[in-house]
């Protein structure tokens, strides 16, 4: 069986996220040579940009400052980790130092501040959702020269990834679901209505949230079934590394991967107001406590409420008192509070 | 008298056979219950699309006068010239009429009519849209051929008919967008620290579940002194213009929470003058 490969140990491995790898290293270098160009890492969650961030520390053990959150940053004392000979500074998670809450920005003036006037170079790593939130609110893209925006991956990049793990040989079986009546697939739906007290009914083509998402339609490659089963859990993964690896592993079948056995995922969430708020924090946080949902969904909110409620919808994932968004939720997720301009 | 006989029997010969018989009656029937029912059907789907369509949700509705304008012109286009086929004679004479029946009292409704086909096509409001026109503000519902149905914050149904559209000046807050700029006051002591207190009404602004920033959207933080109270303005876009009453009240009440934990205070009883200036 396979196991997932740890790209950024052998840095001479064709890395994942090649491109932004040589960026990366090409802003490090450059530091030597002059001040500094703060680096931005932008990802959506599970998309692999741990792989970057683990590379940097790899290749430059001795001049590496490495501060990761993994909760809403309180105080400053991580500012006072920011000493020494040490002239980088890799800091992951950065989303925690904002909390969509007043006062809630302190401590990321602090860290601001700090880099402002520091000889260090800053590569921190953000949640996208975030970071175009601060962008927008707080203007955080001045203080970032170089801003890497981590790439949707595409299905030949999945395919190497996925079968280098592997020793023994998959089978690929192009087996077509079975053809349903196309006026009962999801994407056709009946719609009553009534004329002068009388009802009536149409089955009309759907256009907006379709019950397979927004890659929901058919698609599938015709060519061989291998570049068939790596097509289609891209398409449905929307090019994100994590939840297309998700999709692998709930579609294989042993040593045999049946095209058909690919989950088209269901898409329709209706949510109220503090629901679609709380998503978006959970969303724009990636892993996020009880305690630090509390803070941010303030009073009006009752969190366990809502919680259960996005759970039980499929959407959220609770993982020792963590929440995060349900990957194979993620693409339907990001739709949606795109759609109602939760997120921008 | 005898030419005269002879012309007012051509004439009345020419009238009886502009008249239509029963089944051109019920063609005409058949012909207008068809229009209405492709506006109603269209209107209905249109609707339910929209709903779903989040922040295009006026881009869709939009359509819907223009459907109503082409439908029914279409149906009268179809009644007058597949049914009635004028000739010179009768174009004639069913202008007079029609010229006769405006100057009878139709004139009102001629003009309403034209405002609908104005409105559908010159846009300066769409369904969806906060508007406010003779004194009332709402959100409009429907663009009829006759009147603009809107619904103000109170939940009144006001009709307002389309010919005010050619005499009034009609404001739309969102221009056929689904944001839209609100304005939120808050009243502070003129002692209190303004600084502090402009700082926790922005941060309320854009922590606030309702808005939407972007470039082409910011928010701003005014500060504004009178006599015996200070001004915090807040202005920044809701994210969906049907929640602008929630956003305003969520930025005050949270806004509020925070001033006075830090001790900024309301200022003293009877002293403030609501000013609705949009500066």
């Amino acid at each position: 069986m396979g196991s997932v490969p740890d790209f950024a140990a052998d840095l001479t491995h064709p890395i994942l996220y090649e491109e932004e790898w040589d960026r990366i290293t090409a802003g490090i270098d450059a530091f030597e040579e002059g001040r500094p160009s703060h680096i931005a890492v932008i990802s959506e969650p599970f998309a692999g940009q741990d792989v970057l961030m683990k590379g940097i520390l790899r290749r430059n053990p001795e001049r590496v400052i490495h501060l990761p959150f993994f909760s809403i940053v309180k105080n400053k004392d991580f500012l006072a980790q920011i000493s020494g000979r040490r002239d980088i500074v890799v800091m992951e998670h950065c989303h925690f130092l904002a909390t969509r809450k007043i006062g809630g920005f302190a401590m990321l003036d602090a860290f601001l501040d700090l880099l402002s006037t520091s000889d260090r170079l800053f590569i921190t790593q953000w949640n996208r959702f975030t970071w175009s939130y601060l962008t927008a609110t707080r203007h955080i893209d001045t203080f970032f020269p170089v801003v890497i925006d981590i790439p949707e991956i595409n299905s030949k990049t999945l395919k190497n990834l996925i079968l280098s793990r592997y020793t023994d040989e998959i089978e690929f079986v192009a087996e077509e679901p079975p053809h349903e009546n196309s006026l009962q697939n999801g994407r056709h739906r009946e719609v009553k209505f009534s004329i002068f007290q009388k009802d009536f009914s149409l089955t009309l083509p759907r256009i907006f949230g379709s019950e397979t998402g927004r890659n929901g339609i058919s698609g599938v490659h015709q060519g061989n079934p291998e570049d068939t089963a790596f097509d289609r859990i891209i398409r449905i993964a929307d090019g994100n590394y994590g939840v297309a690896e998700r999709i692998w592993e709930r579609s294989l079948d042993g040593n045999t991967l049946r095209v058909a056995d690919i989950p088209e995922i269901p898409c329709t969430i209706n949510l109220d107001i503090n629901e679609s708020f709380l998503l978006t924090a959970i969303l724009s946080m990636e892993s996020v406590s009880m305690v630090d949902l509390a803070e941010i969904a303030g009073p009006e909110i009752h969190l366990k409420q809502t919680l259960f409620r996005l759970t039980n919808q499929g959407l959220v994932n609770e993982n020792k008192g963590y929440f995060e968004i349900k990957p194979e939720s993620l693409s339907c997720v990001k739709g949606y509070l795109r759609r109602i301009r939760m997120v921008w | 008298m005898a030419v005269l006989n002879d012309t007012l029997g051509t004439e009345t010969s020419q009238i009886a056979s502009a008249m239509p018989g029963t089944d051109e009656i019920l063609t005409i029937i058949l012909t207008l219950v068809v229009a209405y029912l492709i506006v109603r059907i269209a209107d209905f789907l249109l609707r339910r699309i929209s709903e779903r369509a989040g922040r295009y949700r006026i881009t869709v509705t939009m359509v819907i006068p223009l459907i109503k304008i082409v439908v029914y012109v279409s149906a009268v286009y179809f009644i007058i010239l597949t049914i009635f086929d004028p000739g010179l004679t009768e174009l004639a004479l069913f202008s007079g009429l029609f010229g006769a029946a405006i100057g009878f009292g139709l004139k009102d409704i001629f003009a309403d009519i034209v405002g609908g086909i104005v409105i559908a096509f010159e846009r300066p409001y769409q369904i969806g849209d906060k508007i406010e026109v003779s004194g009332t503000y709402g959100e409009v519902t429907d663009i009829g051929l006759r009147a603009t149905r809107v619904v103000t914050p109170g939940d009144a149904v006001v009709s307002i008919p389309n010919y005010v559209v050619f005499q009034e000046a009609t404001a739309s807050q969102n221009a056929g967008k689904t944001e839209m700029l609100v304005m939120i006051d808050i009243f502070i002591d003129p002692r209190s620290d303004a600084d502090l207190a402009m700082d926790i009404v922005k941060d309320a602004l854009i922590t606030s579940k309702y808005v939407y920033v972007s470039p082409s959207r910011p928010y701003t933080v005014l500060l504004q002194d009178f006599p015996f109270y200070r001004r915090v303005r807040a202005k920044g876009y809701v994210n969906d213009l049907r929640s602008e009453f929630a956003f305003s009240s969520e930025v005050t009440r949270r806004a509020w929470g925070e001033l006075a934990r830090q001790g900024i205070s309301p200022p003293p009883p009877g002293h403030v003058v609501v000013d609705d200036a949009g500066d």
